[in-house]
């Protein structure tokens, strides 16, 4: 960004001067180690002290994805493994803002859901693929509450055809919200969290973006699009102590699912090692994991929930 | 000129406390010297938290990198850039 420097059109206008050392070594200093657990058990500790001791013990060991006082937007949240991901994330202790497009139904059936079981959640309208929509939506947050931890961008459509009856507006749509809804909400995301020096994005590709599938030309595409994104980003954001990941989930009992036609999904089973679809709920243990402090080694990876498709 | 010194000195703390660079003082930085590619040793994804930075502090948005690389030229030009915006969006 030296203007000083002559213009080489070959170079990327933006060039990226990236310097081998980092003089600044506090970028990478650690969060600092838990505070160690010091000082001494009583000599002597009656019975009941002693089993109130192991419960409490026990409970904070389940208690390892705690999720209190963050933040989370879940976008396409109000149904299927979005619904999954938000009401998960809602048990823990986050405040979720559960993202939808159309349904309003259904995602206000997620929130209420949520705050019946004395979980925070509210439902904000927002098309992925619109960035006037995702602008809106990040503006009411900077509002209210004014910051944003954990971002999931589960939204994301299916429209398989066989690529020579594929019409326009299919290509078009699978590509807008699976890909583009990365770029709007990503781009929003990042300044919010750049500021917070802190932040977890979590995409949600598929197998069929490695193995392909017949088709599903548009939608493999936009879902290796989204592995290639979340690797970059993640180098672009670390070093501010923001983790982009993705999850990989293969054949998962939902909506989606529905859409395939009967005989599709059998032959899908033949080669599941496992032998059976997914839950949304064995997908969101990946998404808990990479949204926790449990994971703060890991950035630009995929982890894939297939049952053993790949 | 004495504002724009005195803005001068508020964005010198603004570049040292958000980007922590601990090992720089205000004096080394010069008015005129680039802020990025030579000098502090900055890259282009220190130029990142340094627009969130300026936002927090002016309210003033920099929507892409031809406003980013004008703004960020020197210390002098982004104090221009600043006084400018501010008056513009009535920002404080």
């Amino acid at each position: 960004m030296n203007p000083g420097m002559a213009r080489d059109s070959s170079l990327p206008s933006f060039t990226l001067y990236l310097h081998k050392h980092h003089t600044r070594e506090m970028w990478w200093r650690s969060r600092g180690a838990p505070a160690s657990v010091s000082g001494h058990f009583p000599l002597t500790i009656g019975t009941k002290r002693a089993i109130l001791l192991l419960y409490v013990f026990l409970t904070q060991s389940i208690m390892d994805f705690d999720f209190t006082d963050k933040v989370a937007l879940v976008t396409g949240g109000s149904r299927g493994i979005g619904r999954a991901i938000s009401l998960a994330l809602a048990e823990r202790g986050a405040q979720v803002i559960v993202n939808y497009a159309g349904n309003e139904e259904a995602a206000q059936k997620t929130v209420s859901d949520i705050q019946t079981a004395g979980g925070d959640a509210r439902a904000i309208r927002a098309d992925v693929a619109d960035t006037a929509d995702v602008e809106n939506m990040f503006g009411e947050i900077r509002t209210d509450p004014g910051r944003l931890d954990i971002l999931v961008n589960n939204a994301g459509v299916l429209r398989d055809k066989l690529l020579m009856f594929m019409s326009e507006d299919d290509w078009d749509r699978v590509m807008d919200v699976n890909v583009k809804g990365l770029y709007t909400c990503c781009k929003s995301a990042a300044r919010l969290m750049i500021g917070q020096k802190y932040g977890k994005i979590i995409n949600m590709t598929s197998p069929s973006a490695f193995i392909g599938r017949a088709g599903q030309t548009n939608y493999a595409a936009s879902k290796a699009g989204v592995v290639g994104f979340t690797r970059s980003l993640a180098r672009e954001l670390a070093r501010f102590h923001i983790y982009v990941n993705a999850v990989c989930p293969g054949m998962i009992q939902t909506d989606m699912l529905q859409q395939l036609p009967e005989n599709v999904a059998e032959e899908m089973l033949e080669g599941i090692a496992m032998k059976r679809f997914g839950t949304p709920e064995e997908v969101s243990g990946a998404v808990l994991f990479l949204a926790s402090n449990k994971s703060d080694y890991i950035t630009g990876q995929v982890i894939t929930v297939d049952g053993g498709l790949t | 000129m004495e504002d724009k010194n005195k803005l001068i000195s508020e964005l010198k703390t603004l570049i040292i406390e958000s980007l922590q660079l601990e090992d720089v003082s205000p004096d080394e930085i010069g008015p005129d010297d680039p802020l990025f590619g030579n000098g502090l040793g900055l890259d282009s994804i220190d130029a990142l938290e340094l627009v969130v930075a300026l936002e927090k502090a002016y309210g003033i948005v920099i929507p892409d990198e031809d406003v980013g690389k004008e703004a960020f030229a020197s210390l002098s030009a982004l104090a221009d850039f600043v006084a400018k915006e501010r008056k513009a969006t009535g920002g404080e």
